[in-house]
C-alpha cells in the first residue's frame, strides 16, 4: 500500500465528519463574520455593508467594557476556588477511610446534573422568601432578616459563582484524584522517611505529579467559564442592574433581544477571539509544563 | 546497648495475622538480613521499624527509646526502596539533599554534605541531571545517597537492587557490602534473593509465615539450618531432602530399597524408630565407584547439566530426587546406575513431622 493511498484513504473516511463540521459549524461561522460587516436586524431587513462600525461601537462602548470585567471576575473567582476546593476535595478522597467510594461517587452528582437543574436549585436555595440559604442563616443566628441574594447588585454575582463552583468542582476533584492515584506510594514514604511535613510533601512531591493534569482542568474550565451562559440566564438573566451581564448574555441581548444580528455578529466574534486566544495561551502553557517533567 | 531492638511485634489485617511475634535485638553495625518468599512479612516488619505501618502490638526500639507512635522523620532512620522512589521533579543534588532540605540544614552545609556522598557513591558527575536521565544502577546509587547523607542511626533497605539486572546487581552488592565496611552502618535490608542474604549479612533472619524460622550468621544458616524450611530456601541448587525411616541407626529411604547408616552422633538423637528427612546438600556429594564402601548412596542418573562452573545431576532414589553439584569434568552418563560419596559431616537430619533439626 502506497502512503499516498493511506492519505486519501484517511481523507475519505473523514470526509461524512467534514462535511457535517462544514455544515453546522463552518458555514454559520462564514455567515456570522459577514453579518458582524452589516447593520443587519434579526427579522425583515437583509442589512447594509457597514465596514468595521458593529466592531468599533461594541469595543468602545461601556457595555461590553463593563461585561468583560464581570466575565473576568466570574471567570477568575469561579475557577480560582473549583481548583482549591477540588484539590483539596481529591487529597481528602484520596486518603483511607470507611465509605470512601460512596463519598467518591455521590461528588461527582452537582456536575452530571444538566446545568438547567443545577441553577433552578441554587434559585431555589437563593429564594428571597422561603429559600434554605437565608432559612440557614437565620436559624444560626448569622443574618437577622432575610435576603434577596440574586436581587441585590451586591451579592448575585457571588451567588452565582458558588453554584457554579458547587457544580463545576466535581470535575476538578475527578481529574486530581486520578493524578493523585498516580503518585508511586514509595515516594510519598520516602517524603515521610525524609521528613517532609504534609504541607512541604503536597508542594514539592505531589504537586509535580498534579500540575500536567490541573493545567488541561484548567484551561477547560477557564474557557467554558469565560463562555457561560445557562447559569446565569436561569438564574438572574444578567441582573440586577447588568451585576452579572456576562459576554455571552451580552451577545444573546444584543441579537435576539434587541434584533441587532449585525453588531450581535460582531459581539460574538470578539469572544470567539478572546477565548480562542487563552486557549492558545494555554496549550503552549501546557506544553511548557509538559517539557519541564 | 543495642541499635534496633523489636519487642513481641505483632501485625494483624482484620482476622488475618501476618506477624505473629516478632523479637529481635540488633547491636550497632550490624548488616541484617530479612530474608523470606513473598508473602512472608518481612516488608510489613520493615515498614513498622519504618514507621510507615503501625504494629498492632509490641515495641520498636531505636537507640534506647521507644519510637513506637513516632512518625518516621523523627525515627532517625533512612530508607531505601525498590523502586528508588526518587523525586521526578528533582535534580539528583536536590534529590540527595532534600531530607537535610526538610532539616533546615543551611545551604551551604547542605551542599557540601551532597558532594561528599556524591563522592562516596561515584556520582558527582550526575549532580544536575533529573532521575529519569540516569540509567537503573545510577538511580540506585541516588537512592542510595540520599539515605547516606543523612547519617542517620539505621538505614532500612527493602529490596534495593531487585529492579537491576544480574550482572549490575551483583556490582551493587559489591558496593553495598564495601559502603558497610568503610561507614560500619547498622543495616536493616529485605530481600528474597539468598544470595544477597549469605554475600551481604552479619545475621540473617529467615521469615516464614510472619515468624522468624531462625537468626543466625550466614554461616550457621547455610551449615546449621535450624529447619527443613530455612534448609531448602538457602542453596542453589537447593538442598536434597531424602525422606526416610529410622530403625536401629539406619535410615531406610522411603521408596527405594537403598539404606543409609547414620553417623553415631545422628544416630543418638534419631532414637529408635522415626520418620527423618536427611537433608544433604547438591556440593556434598561426589562420584564414587560401583561398590565403593565409603559413605554413600546408589542413584539412578537422569539429567546431566553443564551450567558452566559445575556440572549438575539429577538423579533417582526410588520416587524422590537426588541433586548434585560436581567438578565441570566429572565423567556422568545419563540413565546409568551411579555411587554417590557423602561428605557425613554434611549430613542434616529433620523431624518429617515438625521439621526441626534433630
Amino acid at each position: 500500500m502506497t502512503s499516498n493511498w493511506i492519505t486519501t484513504r484517511a481523507w475519505l473516511l473523514m470526509l461524512p465528519l467534514l462535511i457535517v463540521m462544514i455544515a453546522i459549524i463552518g458555514w454559520p461561522l462564514v455567515d456570522t463574520v459577514r453579518l458582524s460587516f452589516t447593520d443587519a436586524k434579526l427579522v425583515g431587513t437583509e442589512g447594509n455593508f457597514v465596514g468595521f462600525d458593529n466592531y468599533v461601537k461594541m469595543l468602545s462602548g461601556s457595555n461590553f467594557q463593563r461585561t468583560l470585567i464581570t466575565t473576568t471576575l466570574f471567570a477568575v473567582l469561579s475557577v480560582g476556588a473549583e481548583m482549591v476546593i477540588g484539590v483539596l476535595a481529591a487529597l481528602l478522597l484520596n486518603q483511607q477511610f470507611y465509605g470512601r467510594s460512596i463519598l467518591r461517587a455521590l461528588m461527582i452528582l452537582p456536575w452530571a446534573l444538566p446545568t438547567v437543574v443545577n441553577a433552578t436549585l441554587w434559585r431555589l436555595i437563593y429564594n428571597p422568601e422561603y429559600g434554605a440559604l437565608n432559612a440557614a442563616l437565620t436559624q444560626i443566628g448569622l443574618l437577622d432578616a432575610y435576603r434577596s441574594w440574586l436581587g441585590e447588585p451586591g451579592t448575585a454575582l457571588t451567588a452565582l459563582i458558588v453554584a457554579d463552583c458547587w457544580k463545576n468542582f466535581p470535575l476538578v476533584a475527578l481529574i486530581a484524584l486520578a493524578a493523585l492515584q498516580a503518585v508511586p506510594r514509595d515516594i510519598t514514604a520516602a517524603s515521610m522517611v525524609d521528613g517532609a511535613g504534609a504541607w512541604a510533601r503536597f508542594r514539592f512531591v505531589i504537586m509535580p505529579y498534579l500540575a500536567g493534569p490541573l493545567m488541561v482542568a484548567l484551561v477547560l474550565r477557564t474557557i467554558e467559564a469565560f463562555k457561560v451562559f445557562d447559569l446565569i440566564w436561569v438564574m438572574t438573566r444578567g441582573g440586577p442592574a447588568n451585576s452579572t451581564r456576562t459576554l455571552s448574555i451580552l451577545v444573546y441581548q444584543e441579537a435576539f433581544s434587541f434584533q441587532r444580528a449585525g453588531s450581535g455578529a460582531s459581539l460574538a466574534l470578539i469572544v470567539t477571539l478572546l477565548v480562542t486566544v487563552l486557549a492558545v495561551a494555554y496549550a503552549a502553557l501546557i506544553r511548557k509544563s509538559a517539557g519541564a517533567t | 546497648m543495642s541499635a534496633l531492638e523489636l519487642i513481641d511485634i505483632r501485625k494483624r489485617y482484620g482476622t488475618v495475622e501476618t506477624l505473629k511475634g516478632i523479637d529481635l535485638s540488633l547491636a550497632s553495625g550490624e548488616f541484617l538480613v530479612l530474608l523470606g518468599s513473598s508473602g512472608c512479612g518481612k516488608s510489613t516488619l520493615l515498614n513498622i521499624i519504618a514507621g510507615l505501618a503501625e504494629a498492632t502490638e509490641g515495641d520498636v526500639r531505636i537507640g534506647d527509646r521507644s519510637v513506637t507512635g513516632v512518625h518516621p522523620k523523627d525515627r532517625d532512620i533512612a530508607m531505601v526502596f525498590q523502586s528508588y522512589a526518587l523525586y521526578p521533579n528533582m535534580s539528583v543534588a536536590r534529590n540527595i539533599g532534600f531530607g537535610l532540605e526538610m532539616r533546615k540544614v543551611p545551604a551551604a552545609e547542605r551542599a557540601e554534605a551532597v558532594q561528599k556522598t556524591a563522592k562516596i557513591l561515584q556520582i558527582e558527575n550526575l549532580l544536575e541531571r533529573k532521575p529519569s536521565e540516569l540509567s537503573g544502577g545510577q538511580r540506585q546509587r541516588v537512592a542510595i545517597g540520599r539515605a547516606l547523607v543523612r547519617d542517620p542511626q539505621i538505614f532500612l533497605f527493602d529490596e534495593p537492587l531487585s529492579n537491576l539486572d544480574a550482572k549490575l546487581r551483583m556490582e551493587m552488592r559489591t558496593e553495598l557490602k564495601r559502603l558497610h565496611l568503610m561507614l560500619g552502618t547498622t543495616i536493616v535490608y529485605v530481600t528474597h534473593d539468598q544470595i544477597e542474604a549469605m554475600t551481604l549479612a552479619t545475621r540473617i533472619a529467615v521469615m516464614r509465615d510472619g515468624q522468624i524460622e531462625q537468626l543466625a550468621t550466614p554461616d550457621e544458616i547455610y551449615n546449621r539450618p535450624a529447619t527443613r524450611y530455612v534448609a531448602s530456601f538457602v542453596g542453589s541448587p537447593p538442598m536434597n531432602m531424602l525422606e526416610a525411616t529410622v530403625a536401629d541407626g539406619i535410615a531406610h529411604i522411603d521408596g527405594s530399597l537403598s539404606s543409609l547408616a547414620l553417623p553415631d552422633d545422628i544416630k543418638e538423637k534419631a532414637g529408635q524408630a522415626r520418620d527423618v528427612v536427611i537433608g544433604i546438600r547438591p556440593e556434598s556429594l561426589s562420584l564414587a565407584a560401583t561398590g565403593d564402601m565409603a559413605f554413600g548412596i546408589d542413584a539412578m542418573v537422569e539429567v546431566v547439566e553443564l551450567t558452566g562452573p559445575e556440572l549438575v545431576v539429577t538423579s533417582t532414589i526410588g520416587n524422590q530426587r537426588l541433586t548434585a553439584s560436581l567438578p565441570p569434568k566429572s565423567k556422568v552418563t545419563a540413565g546409568t546406575a551411579q555411587r554417590f560419596a557423602i561428605d557425613a559431616g554434611a549430613l542434616h537430619i529433620f523431624d518429617k513431622a515438625t521439621g526441626k533439626r534433630l
